[in-house]
């Protein structure tokens, strides 16, 4: 029974601390170690961005295969009308990146936390609405919900809920159950033995399903807004 | 107590599609790289697309365990 009372303290979100104002309010863990995210990626952003030459040297090598990567794969979903969206999607794709291999420092992930992917989920659907919006016009986007045939309405609307709930839960519980496991692995043998399975469960794992939320997300806008 | 475990334990019994699933996508998509390895990166796209979705099926199995531990003491 130790094991399992100890599993659950650590499956829920402490608050790290509450802000006194109106009463209080709880900023859960998840929230700060994003903060922490936001300012490792902006000081990152400042300074490989600095004395950006025509013919790259050094550092700035990298940043550009990374970024030119990123762009290249939302390129080939969305193709050039969808490039106003690629900032945001790559963002993304680094915050989940980021927050998924945060684990192996010894802090906790903030998509362990299911607010947080619900968050970024509901974002998802927004955006991919508005693609459809952006693209086809507000009376081109109601008609695409009676195709391919009228029959499909319904089913088409439920889309619109079925759609960020199973993105919410793929990466929660692909964190989760990855934790989990990492977590009885440690419990059985402390030592060695868990190294390999943390490349697997923590780093490449994690970087699969920021890779999968993002694909997934510019499919969705790529669906919405072809004609 | 043993009634929650294995509650939970059948929840987690969707891993099976989700691994089959899994491994028949994966079968053919070796067999049409070795036919075509030219095409190598669309069949990796499609490919992840289709184990992710399949994958998913696994997850919820895994949610719902989750959920009933916690929430059906």
């Amino acid at each position: 029974m130790d094991l399992a009372s100890e599993l659950m303290s650590k499956l829920d979100n402490k608050i790290s601390f509450t802000i006194p104002v109106f009463g209080g309010i709880p900023v859960p863990e998840s929230v700060v170690t994003t903060w922490g995210i936001m300012a490792f990626l902006m000081l990152m952003t400042i300074i490989f961005v600095r004395n950006l030459k025509m013919v790259p040297t050094g550092p700035q090598v990298y940043v550009e295969a990374i970024v030119g990567g990123l762009n290249h794969f939302f390129e080939g979903i969305l193709g050039e009308e969808g490039k106003r969206y690629f900032p945001y999607l790559g963002t993304v794709a680094l915050y989940i990146g980021f927050a998924n291999v945060i684990g192996i420092v010894g802090l906790t992930s903030p998509t362990k936390d299911i607010n947080v992917t619900g968050g970024l989920a509901l974002l998802s659907i927004l955006l991919i609405e508005y693609s459809g919006i952006h693209a086809k016009r507000v009376k081109g986007w109601i008609k695409s919900f009676s195709e391919p045939m009228a029959i499909l309405l319904p089913i088409n609307i439920l889309e619109i809920f079925i759609r960020p709930i199973s993105l919410c839960m793929r990466l929660f519980g692909n964190v989760l159950g990855s934790f989990v496991v990492m977590e009885l692995l440690k419990y059985v043998i402390p030592a060695v033995i868990p190294v390999p399975f943390s490349f697997y469960f923590d780093i490449f794992d994690g970087l699969i399903q920021a890779y999968v939320f993002v694909f997934l997300t510019s499919l969705f806008m790529k669906e919405k807004m072809e004609a | 107590m043993i009634v929650t475990a294995i509650g939970a334990g059948i929840a987690v019994l969707t891993g099976i599609g989700a691994g089959i699933g899994i491994g028949i996508a994966t079968s053919k998509a070796s067999e049409a790289i070795s036919r075509q390895p030219e095409a190598s990166g669309d069949i990796n796209k499609a490919l992840l697309l289709g184990c992710a979705l399949a994958e998913a099926t696994a997850i919820y199995g895994f949610v719902v365990a989750i959920l009933i531990i916690l929430f059906l003491k």
